[in-house]
């Protein structure tokens, strides 16, 4: 009985609309993790808004009308057959470089980076880097598409230009962090595209040799490659007993902060390294300890099954999606959401080093947060049009 | 596509554990870190308990005083200097001096340094109003000692915290630069006269901002300790115990040729009938207020390291050893008696030494002489204490010695059922116990320390001639003052032997209980000595130590005394003593003692005088205890034994229902005195002392 109603649809999945593959679990669970952002963006901020005498509600109620504005995109990118997307990757490649440059130029300095826009009607400021990431994966995905199965060492040499331009652009910002996950993105495709290990394992050399390098010279006292904040965090991580400086107060304070929720955390607004901001950029970068802090155990693995749910999803779905670059965007969706989950949450926990990137749909960031939506998107519209002709 | 797969379930992995290990495994840890991360704990100190002694007389207080602090750290060399002139100019003082207090070795090197002391309100106004970063100007609170020597053995001294009591007191809640009790009382009874610092606990933010107050423990003063020092006998005593040694150094020794060096020496005065110790002089002694702010490397030595003045901080009524001499004497007699050996009336004849009969066998040395080989002639054991007669003890211990049985050792069971080789129990650190030698002692001493000890290598046997030593109170026996003050207490008031207490009680300051005693230290009897039948005639040979006609020994020091209206019981001691003067590179001269108790017949004080190297104790240490002695009369006239209160008896009082409060017709009910009855005028007012409702100055008008 089954197999026969299987069978059915499958004679008859060319025709149906894409609206009955798509895979709205995946968007529920994006959903799901963002509404847990909102009230950890409360939690973070209420007591000292509260105690500066301004409207607890006021970060929380922006990152809510971002995840609001961010489901909007995502239903539009879904709808949207990806297909299309080939067709305005270059223009959008270009225009992304454009503001990149831009922003050196124009953006003010804002906590050592010049980082973001100030939109002058709207108050909120634009972060160009997380929609370049969006932009990269989609440009190099409709470039190596054309050579899917075999990828030989100039197009690899070429797919690696596309991808040097936009990352050398944001490390001037200075973005180490936002860089790192075009090298993650950049690996996870190119492996699928079937990258020579060998090429891999050469490029990877190449990385580390040069970070190597540019943390030996500026060790030596040479030209400053990294910045003193860099060069710290990089340092705290590999030494925890490097004590006195931002870096490893940092890591300390919320490392308490997750230790001291124990299993079912101190309940929701009850965290006190969360209410007493001992954990810096709270609402930002670190906004996994205010959860760890207040739900505990339970509330980090419940983050993290969704987490799990939403990439192994992505997965199956670049393994059925019907053309390679529906399959390379999948993967380099997927790319961006693990290495930046890990890297996150792992920083927070004391298992990778500091760096400035964001939790995708949790921490506060319009920019960020639209992004990752607009990419959930995008793989719901890989993942619906499976079948399409 | 397989290979992202593995790597998916290798970083969620990777993220589920450490979390587990953080909030799971180690969250006790995080949770401690989280509590203290968030709490600030300041502590006020609280101000510290005074010292007074039994009338009420302060030895020890606070006063508050201007301090003037620098915090330097934030200083560059120029900006100092001009600091540094600033504040000469504004206080008057060189700048050298302001700098010295920035030497100060005792304080944290980041800690504040005060650099000026003693300012009055001007002063502090005058720092204050400047505002120089980094300068403060405050009220802080500085121990004094109001009497300044006068009882500084007893008292203490507070000083800079230890290296130790620094890692101890900390978690106490002290202050870094607090000063804590080092000596004496002031160190015994710390916890009490410290109090319990103030504590407010705040939240704070990160930035160190205070969110709110989580508790606030106001400071608890500490508490009051009263001394049963009188402060005025106190004096009178340190002041003859020093004139003593004065005159002592004045005199030429006949042993030598040279003055006596008379250095050290003390002196104590006992209530025998419930151990009040009512002063107790050691000299050298130095002032407690050098030590509060502390002295200076040379000021130290030359107080503290002057050959001429060794250990001014010792307490040597509890903390020196002696031998004691004839005084030891009595325990002797006591012990004979015990034994049986001693018929009080039978007649012996001194002939100016002792020699053990051949029959006993004797080894070694067998003739024991008197001092000066004097022959007393014809003697009771009356006699034989009133002129102490060596030869008579000797006697009366070598006939110890031979007894097959317990009482073999009736010497040091008597000793010990006097409270020697004991502590007394008296409320002051480091008290010495002494020494009662026996056969096991003497082996110990000797295994422990051969050339201290058995420097020719003798035998470790006990030998008639060590029972003989001891007997007379030489050889390894040693005593503190203290020691000798009690035991002859014990002898006077017949028996009863107490702790001697030096703290009377301990007063409470707080605020609900202000003037209450916490601790009350009642009279502790130590033991129950059972004297011998004969034990009269020992005090009656004491009784005539001071007298002319009879010979006694101290009877040219107490010339012109009112035996009559105050007499006195005494028994001098002259011990020599072993060893070299240190400074003077040779043999110490004898230890002067004296030990008292007067009146005879009705005794109330004991005094025992110790003098080192000051000669003999009829001569040095009985003048010096008469002085004492006259004193302590003149005490007891200024303060007469307290009268027992009339207290009006109180009649029983019913309950009184509360309608019937007041009313008029209920009165007669209601026993007079008692709440909602008949009110009488109150007996014992100044007005009418005795209470009988009419005023006193009609009564004596109407009637005389």
């Amino acid at each position: 009985m089954i197999a026969r109603l299987l069978n059915r649809t499958q004679t008859r999945r060319e025709l149906r609309s894409p609206a009955w593959f798509a895979d709205y679990s995946l968007a529920l669970a994006a959903i799901a993790i963002a509404c847990l952002g909102v009230a950890m963006n409360y939690a973070a901020t209420w007591r000292s808004l509260s105690f500066e005498g301004g409207d607890p509600w006021t970060v929380a109620r922006r990152q809510a009308i971002f995840v609001g504005i961010g489901i909007v995109v995502m239903v539009v990118a879904a709808v949207v057959d990806y297909r299309v997307l080939r067709f305005y990757s270059t223009p959008a490649y270009l225009i992304i470089l454009g503001a990149l440059a831009a922003l050196l130029r124009w953006a003010p300095e804002i906590r050592n980076a010049r980082s973001w826009f100030t939109l002058p009607f709207f108050g909120f400021q634009v972060q160009p880097s997380e929609f370049a990431k969006l932009v990269v994966i989609v440009s190099l995905a409709a470039f190596v598409a054309n050579h899917e199965g075999y990828l030989r060492f100039d197009t690899l040499f070429n797919a690696g230009l596309l991808l040097v331009v936009p990352m050398a652009l944001i490390y001037l910002q200075p973005d180490l962090g936002t860089m790192l996950v075009f090298v993650a993105v950049a690996m996870g495709m190119l492996l699928v595209a079937g990258a020579q290990l060998r090429h891999i394992f050469v490029i990877t050399l190449a990385g580390v040799l040069a970070l190597v390098l540019v943390f030996s010279i500026d060790a030596l006292q040479g030209p400053r490659l990294l910045s003193e904040t860099q060069r710290n965090r990089l340092t705290a991580f590999l030494d925890q007993e490097f004590e006195p400086l931002e870096a490893s107060y940092n890591l300390r304070q919320s490392q308490i902060a997750i230790g001291a929720g124990g299993i079912w955390g101190q309940g929701w607004k009850q965290g006190t390294q969360t209410n007493l901001d001992l954990v810096p950029e709270q609402h930002n970068d670190f906004i996994f300890t205010a959860l760890g802090e207040e739900f505990g155990l339970v509330g980090g693995a419940l983050l993290l099954v969704l987490y799990a749910y939403m990439t192994v999803r992505i997965w199956q779905i670049a393994r059925v999606a019907s053309d390679p670059f529906g399959r390379l965007l999948a993967v380099g969706i997927l790319s961006m959401l693990l290495f930046q989950v890990f890297q996150n949450i792992g920083m927070t926990i004391g298992i990778m080093p500091i760096t400035g990137i964001p939790l995708p749909l949790m921490s506060h960031g319009g920019s960020g947060t639209i992004t990752a939506f607009a990419a959930v998107g995008i793989v719901i519209s890989v993942g619906a049009r499976r079948y399409a002709l | 596509m397989a290979f992202i797969g593995i790597v998916m379930i290798g970083l969620f992995g990777a993220l589920f554990t450490r979390l587990w290990y953080l909030q799971v495994l180690e969250t006790e840890q995080f949770t401690v870190a989280a509590e203290s991360n968030q709490v600030r704990i300041i502590i006020t100190p609280p101000t510290r308990g005074r010292i007074l002694d039994r009338h009420g007389v302060v030895l020890a207080d606070n006063v508050r005083t201007g301090v003037v602090t620098i915090d330097q750290s934030s200083y560059t060399e120029p900006v100092a200097e001009a600091v540094f002139a600033e504040l000469a100019d504004l206080l008057d003082i060189p700048v050298v001096q302001l700098r010295q207090g920035l030497d100060d070795q005792r304080t944290h090197p980041l800690a504040p340094k005060v650099v000026a002391t003693g300012l009055d309100e001007d002063g502090l106004l005058r720092v204050a109003e400047r505002s120089i970063p980094g300068v403060e100007a405050k009220w802080d609170w500085v121990r004094v000692y109001p009497q300044n020597e006068v009882g500084a053995h007893i008292v203490g001294y507070v000083g800079a915290m230890s290296e130790r009591q620094h890692r101890e007191l900390i978690d106490d809640g002290y202050l870094p630069y607090e000063r804590v009790g080092r000596a004496g009382i002031e160190g015994l009874f710390e916890a009490e006269l410290h109090g319990e610092p103030g504590r407010t606990k705040l939240e704070v933010d990160r930035q160190d901002r205070v969110q709110r107050i989580l508790a606030d423990v106001p400071p608890q003063p500490g508490q009051d300790i009263v001394l049963s020092i009188d402060v005025e006998l106190q004096a009178a005593v340190e002041s003859y115990l020093r004139q003593g040694l004065i005159a002592a150094r004045k005199t030429v020794s006949e042993d030598s040729g040279f003055f006596y060096p008379a250095l050290t020496g003390a002196a104590v005065v006992v209530d025998v009938r419930n151990g009040d110790v009512l002063a107790m002089a050691s000299h050298p002694t130095y002032d407690p207020n050098w030590m509060v702010e502390g002295l200076s490397l040379a000021e130290y030595q030359s107080v503290f390291e002057n050959p001429y003045a060794p250990g001014a901080l010792n307490n040597l009524a509890v903390q020196g050893t002696y031998s004691p001499g004839s005084v030891f004497k009595p325990v002797t007699a006591l012990a004979g008696l015990e034994a049986g050996l001693i018929s009080p009336r039978a007649a012996y004849h001194d002939v100016g030494y002792y020699r053990i009969p051949e029959a006993r066998g004797c080894t070694g040395r067998c003739t024991f002489f008197n001092a000066d080989r004097a022959a007393l002639g014809t003697l009771d054991l009356s006699g034989a204490l009133t002129r102490s007669s060596d030869a008579y003890f000797y006697k009366v211990s070598d006939d110890l010695y031979w007894v097959d049985g317990p009482e073999q050792w009736a010497i040091q069971d008597m000793a010990r059922a006097l409270g020697f080789d004991s502590p007394t129990g008296v409320q002051l650190p480091f008290e010495k116990t002494g020494r009662v030698p026996d056969g096991d002692v003497k082996k110990t001493l000797f295994e422990l320390s051969p050339e201290a000890y058995n420097p020719y290598n003798e035998p470790p046997r006990w030998f008639p001639g060590d029972n003989i030593n001891t007997g007379i109170g030489q050889g390894l026996v040693a005593v503190t003052p203290l020691q000798l003050a009690n035991a002859y207490a014990t002898l006077a008031n017949g028996g009863t032997r107490f702790s001697p207490n030096v703290v009377e009680e301990v007063v409470s300051r707080e605020a609900e209980t202000f003037g209450e005693p916490v601790l009350t230290f009642e009279p502790r009897v130590l033991d129950t000595v059972e004297f011998p039948a004969g034990s009269a005639v020992v005090r009656e040979g004491l009784s005539n130590v001071t007298n002319s006609r009879l010979r006694g020994t101290a009877a040219k020091a107490f010339e012109g005394y009112d035996h009559a209206g105050y007499p006195v019981s005494g028994k001098t001691g002259t011990a020599q003593a072993q060893g070299l003067n240190a400074v003077l590179r040779r043999k110490k001269e004898d230890t002067a003692v004296f030990v008292a108790w007067a009146p005879t017949h009705d005794p109330r004080y004991a005094v025992a005088v110790v003098m080192e190297e000051a000669g003999y104790g009829g001569e040095a240490a009985a003048p010096v205890a008469r002085r004492i002695i006259e004193a302590v009369r003149a005490y007891e006239q200024r303060w007469p034994e307290p009268q027992i209160a009339f207290v009006p008896p109180q009649p029983e009082c019913p309950e009184v229902p509360e309608a019937l409060r007041g009313d008029p017709a209920f009165l007669g009910y209601v026993p007079e005195g008692c709440p909602w009855g008949v009110q009488l005028p109150r007996a014992n007012t100044p007005s009418d002392a005795d209470g009988d409702g009419i005023p006193d100055v009609d009564q004596i008008g109407g009637g005389s």
